[in-house]
């Protein structure tokens, strides 16, 4: 049972890839949401399941393609367990820091899965790399700010 | 046994690190077979189900599309459907008037009607000749059906026709076989009459009605219509005769300008 939510997570990464990623990419920037969730899981549970999870999210991420499968799977289990000791390290709690450290995260990936998959130009794939790295974050933030209780569904609800 | 267990329960973070780091270097070393079946369940159960789910919203994208275009040209087809009927009836008049013959000393010059004005029925109409074309004032109008009125007002370009309907036209009329005379014209309430037809003279439902030419401006022996109704009333010097009209003046699209021809 303890499972099921990360299969859920790696369905969501899985389903996030084929349909969701085209559809909210702005100018080229994409959502990096295998990144975002094995981050989040780092931030929230143990080393060990953000390692394995990472190392999940990896092979789910890179599915398709088996030659570079193991960069990605070793790449998203070092982002979680890096991410886990940086915010046990440094006693991340509030707000603003847990989005810098996801912001720092998703970068290092983006750049990562440039290096890994070397098939574009470069210079271009950085702005992506970057415009990316911003745009996962603002979507971080709102789940976060959800999270943490600063926008409630009451208080949307009251706006209106 | 135990010192195992220990060692693993102490140890046992490292044992997950070192896992992890196998298996990422087994798949990094990029084995084709390992990397095949792991590349390939990890498809089969995080990515096919959602291919299925993307492909039948990209086929219904594709079918509304589709259907879109399909629409537009369907309406582009009716269209052209609609235009070719329009052709094909024009067609079949023109097929009709093709043999029409002018009384003799005149030339006939086709016309089409651009627009037409009355209240009830059509009085006037414009068509699409003028004084570019030699038309002017007091040239009758008619079609195979026979005489329909007219010029009054020409410009370059165009020119106005006073139909028969109109109530303030007359014809100079006879009756084709006893060759009586009368006065054409058209009101409201009762539509084509014969006037001034005496009480003695001799006309019958059924009897042709003929311009006779008196009046200079309406050749004769052009058909206005047909005798509709006779009565006699007492103590009266005329006749009251109703015609139907020979031409269908809810319906003129082709006509044609009678022009005198030079000697």
């Amino acid at each position: 049972m303890r499972f099921i939510p990360y299969f859920l997570y790696l369905l969501l990464i899985g389903m996030h890839q084929i349909i969701w990623r085209d559809m909210t990419s702005i100018y080229g920037a994409t959502v990096n949401l295998a990144a975002l969730i094995v981050l989040g899981v780092s931030l929230y549970k143990s080393e060990v399941i953000a390692s394995w999870f990472g190392f999940a999210a990896g092979i789910v991420l890179a599915a398709g393609f088996p030659n570079v499968l193991g960069w990605h799977a070793l790449a998203l289990a070092a982002l979680g367990l890096a991410a886990y000791h940086v915010k046990e390290r440094l006693n991340l709690e509030s707000l603003y820091t847990k989005l810098l450290l996801m912001f720092v995260g998703i970068l290092l990936h983006n750049i990562l899965v440039l290096i890994i998959q070397t098939d574009r130009y470069f210079y271009q794939l950085w702005l992506d790399a970057l415009s990316g790295a911003i745009y996962t974050t603002v979507i971080a933030m709102i789940f976060f700010l959800f999270k943490e209780g600063v926008i409630t569904a009451k208080k949307i609800k009251s706006i209106f | 046994m135990t010192w195992i267990s220990n060692l693993f329960s102490r140890y046992w973070r490292n044992f997950h690190f070192i896992f992890i780091l196998l298996l990422t270097v087994i798949l990094v070393f990029n084995n084709a077979a390992v990397n095949g079946f792991v590349s390939q369940v990890a498809v089969s159960a995080f990515n096919y189900p959602f291919f299925i789910v993307k492909n039948f919203f990209d086929g219904l994208v594709e079918v509304s599309e589709k259907n879109e275009s399909l629409q537009a040209a369907l309406v582009e087809a009716s269209v052209r459907l609609s235009m070719l009927e329009e052709a094909r009836l024009e067609n079949n008049r023109l097929r009709a008037v093709l043999g029409f013959e002018p009384p003799p000393g005149y030339s006939l010059v086709p016309a089409k009607v651009i627009s037409v004005a009355g209240d009830k029925i059509p009085v006037s109409a414009v068509i699409n000749r003028g004084s570019r074309d030699s038309i002017f004032i007091d040239q009758a109008i008619i079609n195979q059906a026979g005489l329909i009125g007219r010029v009054v007002s020409v410009s370059h370009d165009f020119a106005t026709v006073q139909l028969l309907t109109d109530p303030t036209n007359r014809v100079a009329a006879r009756v084709g076989e006893s060759r009586e005379m009368g006065i054409v014209k058209y009101n409201i309430s009762e539509g084509m009459v014969l006037d001034n037809f005496p009480i003695q003279g001799t006309i019958n439902r059924g009897d042709v009605i003929l311009s006779s030419g008196l009046g200079g401006v309406y050749p004769s022996g052009l058909k206005v219509g047909t005798v509709n109704t006779v009565e006699y009333p007492e103590e009266e010097p005329f006749c009251n005769v109703t015609l139907t009209p020979a031409v269908n003046f809810n319906s003129i699209e082709e006509l044609f300008i009678l022009q005198l021809r030079p000697l």
